[in-house]
Parts: C-alpha cells; sequence; structure tokens
C-alpha cells in the first residue's frame, strides 16, 4: 500500500497529513490505516460519497538510472568462450520507467474495508500483489479488526512505503536474505495470503496484530495444508518536546515442505512433506525528534537444517557433516530530515551478516551483506488532489565473497534520479 | 486637543415605549448645552414607488398571533408620504481622535408580537442594550455582527437580558431563528452624533462642535450614500438624502 | 429561580499585557506558537487556509465549511455564548474532531502537539489577546433520569420553542428549519435528535448539558443559560436522551465519547 490519493480526494485532506512524505505514513495515517482506511468522522461509508467518485488511483516512475556492478565475469575475448573468464565491472545507464501500481481502496460499507492492488511490472506483466477485505471495529471496538485475503504483514516500516527506489538501495535486505544454499522461499517483505486478527486503541499507540497464512509465501493456487502464523505487537510513547516514538516486536514462524509425495515419480506440487520450521524474529523503532527521526530494525533469522542445506528431511544421510540450521542477524538504521512536509532528506545503512552457516565448510561471513543509501525527495506540489515527487539517490552495496570467480566481495551501486507520481 | 467629555443620554432606546414609528429618534443634548454647537437635520426620502408591504405569516407559533399588538408586516421598506423609515444617520468622518464615555442609562429592543421594536436600534458602544421579551412565547436573540462578538440567547417570556457591543459596526443583523421573519439592525457608534429617522423620515444630529464632517446615510435594503457638510458655531444645515426604488423591486 | 446573571461583552474585554497570547496551556502542556505553525501548515492549512479564515483550497467543495478562525466563534465551548472558548475546549475539539463533517478526530498527534496547535489557532483573532477569557461552566452532578424527568422535559422543549427546529419529534423537521443557515449564511440543518449521531461537541449527559447552557456560537443552536435552571437543562437532557432508539446504541458511543485523552 503506498501512497493513495484517492483517500486525498474522498477526505478532502492533503498528501501531507497522513505522509512525512509520501509513501511513508506518519501516526496520523498510521492510525487511519489501522481504522481501516476511515476517519471515523461518520462519513466513512460509500453513500457519503458523490456516486461519481471512484477509489482508484496508480503510481508509476519515469527515471534515469546507472546501475555497476565490479565482479561481472566476462569472457576475455567477446564472443570466445575459450578465452577465459575474468570479473569486469559493467556498468549501464538508460532511461527506465518503474511498472504502474493500480490501486483500488477504501470502505465497500461502514468498518468494511477493502483493496486490490493489481501491479504491472516494467514489461506490462501484471500479478496481484494485495487483495482483501477487512471487518474493521468488531463489537464496536477498535481491538478487532479482521482481515482476510493478501496482504503486507503489520509492521510499522514497511517495504511497500519506502522512501528508496534504486535497484540496490530500494528494498531491505532483511526483509529478503536467504543463506547461501538455503532453500527456504519466504520474505518478510512478501504479501502473504490468510488472515490476520488485528487490534489498536483508540489512537494507535498499541496495537497488536495476529496472522495465520499459507505457507507458501503468498503464492495462489498453492494449497499447503500447513500454515504459518506471524505476530507483532508496538507501543507508542511521547517523550516530552521530541515526539512520539513507538517500538515493536515481531515473530514469523514458518514452515516448508522439504519433499514431495510422487505419483508415477513426478512430484505433486502440492502434496508436501517433511515440513521444517523457519523463523524470523526481532524489534523495531520509530523515533523522532523534530523534524529529525530515524527508523530501526533488528531481526534474527533461522532456518531449519534440512531447509539451510536444501536436503529432502528423509534422507538426512546427504546433510554435510556436522550440518547446522542456518541463523544470521539483520537490521538496519534508515534516517530522515523532514525539512518541510515538501523536502525530505533520507539516508539508510543496513547489514545482513550470517551467524552460523548451514555447511559448516563454507565461510560463515560468505553472502553477508552491507549496504548503504542516500538520497532526497522534493515535492514541487502538495494538494488534495494528485502527487508528484522529484527523487534522487545513491545506494552502495557490498556483498561478502560473492564474486563467482575469485570469491571476491561484489560491489553494486546504483544512481536514480527521475520523476515519481501519483494520481 | 480639545476633549470632548460630554454624555449622552440616548432617546433610541427609549423608542420601545413609542410603539409605532413616532417622532424621530436622535441624540439628545445633554444637561450642559453649549451655545456654539452646530446641528444638522434633515429628510431621508424615498423616490419611486414604495412596495407594498405584506401580511407575514405567522401561524408557525400560534402564540405569536396572540398577542395584541404588533402589525405583523414586512417592514423591508418603510415610508411615508415619501419619507423613508428606519435610516440610520450618522457622522463618518470629521470627528477625528475625540473619545466619548458610554452613556449609563441602556438602550432597549422589546419583541412584541414576534416582531422587534423597533426595527432599528442605533446605540452607543459598551452601552447595555436592555433585551425584553413581551410575547408569550420564548424567542431568542441572535445578532450576528462582523465587527462584534456573536451572540445566541434564548429568551423566554419575561425572562430580562442584556448585551453590550465593545466595537463601531453599521449594522449588525439581528434574527430570532425560531421566528424566521423577525429581523432587526443594531448600529453602534462610538460617538453621539448619530439619528434613526422616524415618521416622515426625517432626523436631527445635535450638538455637533463646529467643523466639516461626512454624514452617512444606512438603509438596511437600499444601501448607504453620504454628503459632506460643513457647520460653523450655532449653525444648523439641512440635509436631505433621497434612495431610489432598486430596479426590478 | 432562574439563572440570572448579564453578560456583558464589555466586561470580558480587557487589555492584558501579562496574558501570553503566544502560548496556549492545557493541563500541565504549555504549547507554542511557533510549532503549532508548521504544524498547521502541514495538517490544516488545506482547509482552514494559510490565513486561518475557512477559505483553504478544499473549503468550496466542504459543508459544512470549515471554521474561520478570524472571527473567533466555536461551537464547542464551556464558556458563554459570545466569549472565547478556553484553551482546553479547542484542544477538545481538535481531538475530538467534529462528526459528520470533515473536520478529522486528531488524537493521533501527541498531546504536546494539539496543544502547540491551539496557540497557534489564537493567533488568528486580535480578540485573544484582547479579552480575558470568560468564566468556565462548571457542569454540575447529574441527577437520576426518571419518568417523570423525561416529561418535564418534554413539556420544557414544547415551552423553549425547541421543537420549532428540531421538530416535534426532535427529527430535525420543524418549521423554521428549512430557513436556517449559519453566521456566513450557509444553509444549516438542525440536528436530528432521533438519529443515534454523536454530537458534535460530545455525546455524554453532560456534553449535552454544555450544548444548551453555552449554546453553539455561530449557528441558530442559542444558549439557554438564563432560560432553563440547572434542574431544568437536566430534564431536557433527559428527555433528549429519550428521543434516541431504545437498545443503548447511542449511550454506548456516548461513553466512547466521554472518555479524553
Amino acid at each position: 500500500m503506498h501512497a493513495i490519493p484517492a483517500f486525498a480526494r474522498k477526505y478532502n485532506l492533503r498528501c501531507s497529513d497522513c505522509h512525512e512524505a509520501w509513501p511513508k505514513l506518519n501516526h496520523f495515517g498510521q492510525t487511519f490505516k489501522d481504522n481501516g482506511y476511515q476517519l471515523m468522522t461518520g462519513r466513512d461509508a460509500p453513500i457519503f460519497q458523490q456516486a461519481s467518485y471512484f477509489p482508484i488511483m496508480f503510481r508509476t516512475m519515469p527515471i534515469w538510472h546507472r546501475e555497476s556492478d565490479n565482479r561481472v565475469p566476462t569472457d576475455i575475448v567477446p564472443g570466445n568462450r575459450a578465452s577465459g573468464q575474468v570479473e569486469t565491472t559493467l556498468t549501464t545507464h538508460a532511461f527506465d520507467i518503474s511498472g504502474v501500481d493500480i490501486w483500488t481502496a477504501g470502505t465497500l460499507y461502514k468498518n468494511i474495508t477493502f483493496a486490490v492492488q493489481p501491479a504491472i511490472d516494467n514489461n506490462g506483466k501484471a500479478h496481484l500483489e494485495t487483495y482483501f477485505v477487512r471487518f474493521d471495529n468488531l463489537l464496536n471496538s477498535p481491538w478487532l479488526n479482521l482481515k482476510v485475503g493478501k496482504f503486507e504483514l503489520d509492521t510499522l516500516i514497511s517495504e511497500e512505503r519506502e522512501l528508496f527506489l534504486s535497484n540496490q538501495g530500494g528494498f531491505y535486505q532483511s526483509y529478503h536474505f536467504t543463506p547461501i544454499g538455503d532453500r527456504t522461499s519466504f520474505g518478510f517483505g512478501d504479501h502473504q495470503l490468510g488472515a490476520e486478527l488485528m487490534g489498536h486503541s483508540r489512537n494507535s499507540y498499541t496495537r497488536y496484530s495476529f496472522s495465520v497464512l499459507n505457507s507458501s509465501d503468498g503464492q495462489p493456487n498453492s494449497v499447503s495444508n500447513s500454515y504459518d502464523e506471524y505476530a507483532d505487537f508496538t507501543q507508542g510513547f511521547e517523550l516530552p518536546r521530541l515526539g512520539l516514538q513507538s517500538i515493536g516486536v515481531y515473530g514469523y514462524l514458518g514452515q516448508r515442505p522439504t519433499y514431495f509425495q510422487t505419483s508415477n515419480g513426478a512430484p505433486l506440487a502440492n502434496a508436501g512433506l517433511g515440513s521444517r520450521t523457519f523463523s524470523r524474529i526481532g524489534a523495531y523503532g520509530l523515533w523522532y525528534f523534530g523534524k529529525f527521526d530515524l527508523s530501526t530494525f533488528y531481526m534474527h533469522g533461522q532456518d531449519n537444517v534440512f531447509l539451510g542445506n536444501g536436503v529432502p528431511a528423509n534422507e538426512p544421510s546427504k546433510l554435510p557433516l556436522a550440518a547446522a540450521g542456518p541463523t544470521w542477524n539483520g537490521g538496519f538504521v534508515e534516517a530522515h530530515y523532514t525539512y518541510n512536509p515538501q523536502l525530505i532528506l533520507v539516508g539508510k545503512y543496513e547489514t545482513v551478516q550470517n551467524s552460523r552457516p548451514a555447511n559448516p565448510t563454507v565461510r560463515t561471513a560468505l553472502g553477508d551483506v552491507k549496504v548503504w543509501t542516500v538520497g532526497y525527495r522534493w515535492y514541487p506540489i502538495m494538494s488534495s488532489r494528485a502527487g508528484l515527487a522529484w527523487h534522487q539517490e545513491y545506494a552502495r552495496a557490498r556483498t561478502t565473497g560473492t564474486a563467482p570467480l575469485t570469491g571476491r566481495d561484489d560491489t553494486a551501486s546504483s544512481f536514480l534520479m527521475g520523476f515519481d507520481f501519483d494520481f | 486637543m480639545n476633549k470632548l467629555n460630554l454624555r449622552f443620554a440616548i432617546l433610541v432606546g427609549l423608542a420601545a415605549a413609542l410603539a409605532t414609528n413616532g417622532a424621530p429618534r436622535a441624540g439628545v443634548a445633554a444637561p450642559m448645552p453649549n451655545p456654539s454647537v452646530a446641528t444638522v437635520k434633515g429628510t431621508v426620502r424615498f423616490q419611486g414607488t414604495v412596495p407594498k408591504p405584506s401580511r407575514i405569516d405567522m401561524s408557525a407559533d400560534i402564540k405569536c398571533g396572540q398577542t395584541k399588538s404588533g402589525a405583523g408586516m414586512t417592514e423591508d421598506i418603510v415610508a411615508d408620504g415619501g419619507g423613508l423609515l428606519n435610516v440610520i444617520v450618522y457622522v463618518s468622518q470629521g470627528l477625528g481622535d475625540a473619545k466619548f464615555d458610554p452613556p449609563k442609562e441602556p438602550a432597549a429592543i422589546d419583541q412584541k408580537g414576534c416582531m422587534y421594536q423597533p426595527h432599528v436600534v442605533a446605540l452607543r458602544a459598551n452601552q447595555e442594550l436592555k433585551v425584553v421579551n413581551s410575547d408569550g412565547t420564548t424567542h431568542n436573540i441572535h445578532p450576528m455582527p462582523n465587527n462584534n462578538r456573536e451572540l445566541n440567547q434564548s429568551q423566554p417570556p419575561g425572562v430580562p437580558f442584556s448585551m453590550t457591543f465593545a466595537r463601531e459596526e453599521v449594522a449588525i443583523p439581528v434574527k430570532c431563528n425560531i421566528h424566521p421573519w423577525m429581523h432587526s439592525y443594531i448600529a453602534v457608534f462610538k460617538h453621539p452624533y448619530f439619528a434613526v429617522t422616524g415618521k416622515g423620515g426625517t432626523f436631527e444630529i445635535g450638538n455637533l462642535p463646529p467643523g466639516t464632517y461626512t454624514i452617512t446615510a444606512w438603509h438596511e435594503k437600499l444601501g448607504s450614500s453620504f454628503q459632506k457638510v460643513t457647520v460653523g458655531e450655532s449653525e444648523t444645515q439641512t440635509l436631505d438624502f433621497v434612495f431610489k426604488a432598486q430596479a426590478g423591486s | 429561580m432562574r439563572i440570572a446573571h448579564i453578560f456583558s461583552v464589555a466586561v470580558l474585554m480587557w487589555v492584558t499585557a501579562f496574558c501570553p497570547a503566544q502560548e496556549s496551556k492545557v493541563g500541565n502542556l504549555t504549547g507554542h506558537v511557533k510549532s503549532g505553525k508548521a504544524l498547521y501548515k502541514r495538517y490544516c492549512i488545506t482547509c482552514h487556509g494559510v490565513h486561518g479564515d475557512g477559505a483553504g483550497e478544499n473549503a468550496p467543495h466542504l459543508d459544512p465549511k470549515p471554521r474561520d478562525f478570524t472571527r473567533a466563534t466555536f461551537k464547542c465551548r464551556s464558556t458563554a455564548s459570545g466569549s472565547l472558548p478556553t484553551d482546553s475546549d479547542l484542544f477538545e475539539t481538535i481531538s475530538r474532531g467534529v462528526f459528520n463533517s470533515a473536520m478529522p478526530p486528531w488524537r493521533p498527534l501527541t498531546r504536546r502537539q494539539r496543544v502547540d496547535l491551539v496557540a497557534y489557532i489564537k493567533t488568528f483573532s486580535s480578540r485573544f489577546q484582547e479579552e480575558k477569557t470568560a468564566v468556565t461552566l462548571e457542569v454540575p452532578s447529574e441527577p437520576q433520569s426518571s419518568p417523570e424527568s423525561v416529561k418535564r422535559g418534554s413539556e420544557l422543549f414544547e415551552n423553549m420553542n425547541c421543537w420549532s427546529c428540531h421538530g416535534k419529534e426532535g427529527r430535525g423537521n420543524g418549521p423554521s428549519a428549512h430557513t436556517l443557515t449559519d453566521s456566513k449564511g450557509y444553509p444549516i440543518v438542525p440536528f436530528d435528535l432521533t438519529s443515534g449521531m454523536q454530537l458534535k461537541c460530545g455525546d455524554s449527559s453532560q456534553a449535552v448539558f454544555r450544548d444548551l447552557m453555552t449554546g453553539l456560537d455561530g449557528t441558530p443552536m442559542p444558549s439557554f443559560s438564563d432560560a432553563l435552571t440547572t434542574d431544568q437543562a437536566w430534564d431536557l437532557v433527559h428527555f433528549i436522551e429519550s428521543l434516541q432508539s431504545p437498545g443503548g446504541k447511542r449511550s454506548f458511543l456516548a461513553k466512547l465519547g466521554a472518555k479524553r485523552d
């Protein structure tokens, strides 16, 4: 869920009312979201809108970007495989488009919320990123809200609403990290399929959520006959003169099959066997000091030894000697300086470090990653109807030991500038 | 600077006792007449066909029809024999920075027969305005100023209520929300040089120090017009205003 | 025995050199204009306008219109009709929002942010510097409701001419209802007392009592402070509450609305 000018049009509020700098939500916007995209002024039900109001918006970004990677294996003589390979730095740059996010979201009725997001990538291929129905304020209480469908996991630091767009900086490494050789298909930032019970105090200082999700990382049409669980809890508190601070803890407990039933030797995709568990637990915080604020995130990841080594659970002899369940720790600090509602400076430093490898013969630090990103967004217009931003960003990522030929560190960088518009 | 420190009692408020639009209401001289003061007087006329007042339908509240007095006719434009009533005539320029203390005597406005009496009240800033409810039904007194504090007070029969206005304003519309046909206007002045035209459309502003003044005449529907006049010691100047019928009225 | 006190505008007009117009005080918090101004520009300017006159870019599309702060006339106060609101009154309105309008509840803003906004809003009218804040109405304790109280309230509803706007059944369809305008001349409708909707200035019995005794300035709803005794006002409150559909829908909302941050 990004920044939704359809809401601005429905409620006659500017982007800056709900977003510090869209798409990042401020606390008023977070409360609006927790209420089921309702302001609770008695006019949330669609009957109060003009019949011609249609809750649709789209967001897209025409940009220019430059990518560089210093460990790309290339033939020494182009076109001649036999000439041998060497790692070279490859730099490319071009205009590009980001794809289009189309959102329709709002209320079907008082306290019945919906959202549908078909996303079209920059090759024109569409998929359904989000779709859900949510029953808000059950028993007239903000502590009970039930969401069913495909949705992002509840957290105050959403990858959907990141202020970074580049190839290297535009996602959270921690949200997608899988150790080398690990077969677990899961991303903390991926949209999951299931049901979520969520509740919040009226001003959303206290929040909890509990979800039951398919063990399929959000893929539809996969009857996996097992379920993952996710829970998070956040608490806000005011510090005098500084503002609202929020801290949260979360945990995801999942399982994935390590082999499948077969029929005539062919695996039956929906009949998984030998499920083993994995977990992602951690904490996050939002820290506000006037115009300056920090988002901090920590994750401890752990996958089962069979998942970590890609070995079916019914063949333990295939495990390497002294194999273990891989563990890792990741986290980031993201800083923002909101000069005014129309200019924000951003920076981020993130690292994920393996703590225990699945295969003890593999170097522990293999696949560790460190990324730093800086940028800014300038919003030349700030209205209650649509949004436009000018974005510039530079990101540099260093991955330990993943250079394919030499096993050295791989450094990749992105520079991006362009327009981000939202109607 | 010659600080004028004269106190004036305003007959406007006491015009409530004059149920009919009788003698012209004006600022009356204090017990200390200064022989050198001047007077501006005259007539405000209406030119054209006076629109016929219509009877107001008060059936929404049967208690309104139960009081004995009350014309119950619309009062937008009231004229007799060419003279225009309910025009506020006042000195709008020429007094400089002179300051005047508000009088202790209150002005008054009555609600009678579900009509305001008088229809137009002119009083001094910070002078008490006594609001009387002589009817058998509850009214609410709701002045809607631009330059003063707005208030809205319910007033059952016989319950006294008073208010004051601190700033000059010509003129504050007053209404009763319960009886939507009721309208009156309150003009607030910092000085005593004003009058409201009565029968025949005549007015008289006395006790003016000699000088050059701009005199403005204001009517709730027909607008304002102004003229300059110079008066010498003990002089009386006559000034006439003419308001024309509006097109289509 | 009627409450007989004179509302004199002039008495409250003081030039108070020591009254800090640059600050607001709510509870133990002090709000500051400079912080409030930055918050106003983010959250409020789109409706209330850069000059605080209710002429923001969205104002033409809204009904009711955003408050014009330059007039210093406010609906929800704990002070007499015609008086300025207290800092707390403004804080409560910001926090609670105005139900059935475009004004959202700003409760998610921190208390300090809301108090800062109160300080900035007060700069839009010189009345906040010129006038001393009026005496706050203390809502007395509510007597138990009873069928007799409700019956007395219904007689008051008749005699005070409430029905002329609110209608004989309280549905907002009285004979004067279609003539009503607010003080800016925009049409305004009397509240439908049977609707079960939340009231704009709060839903508790105490809030209804306060609405009756202070009026909603800027609208046709008057203050009954000179017209009703305390007991009569409570009778009227009980009658008004009896107009709600039975089943406690409103009383639940009233309990929610009675909570304050």
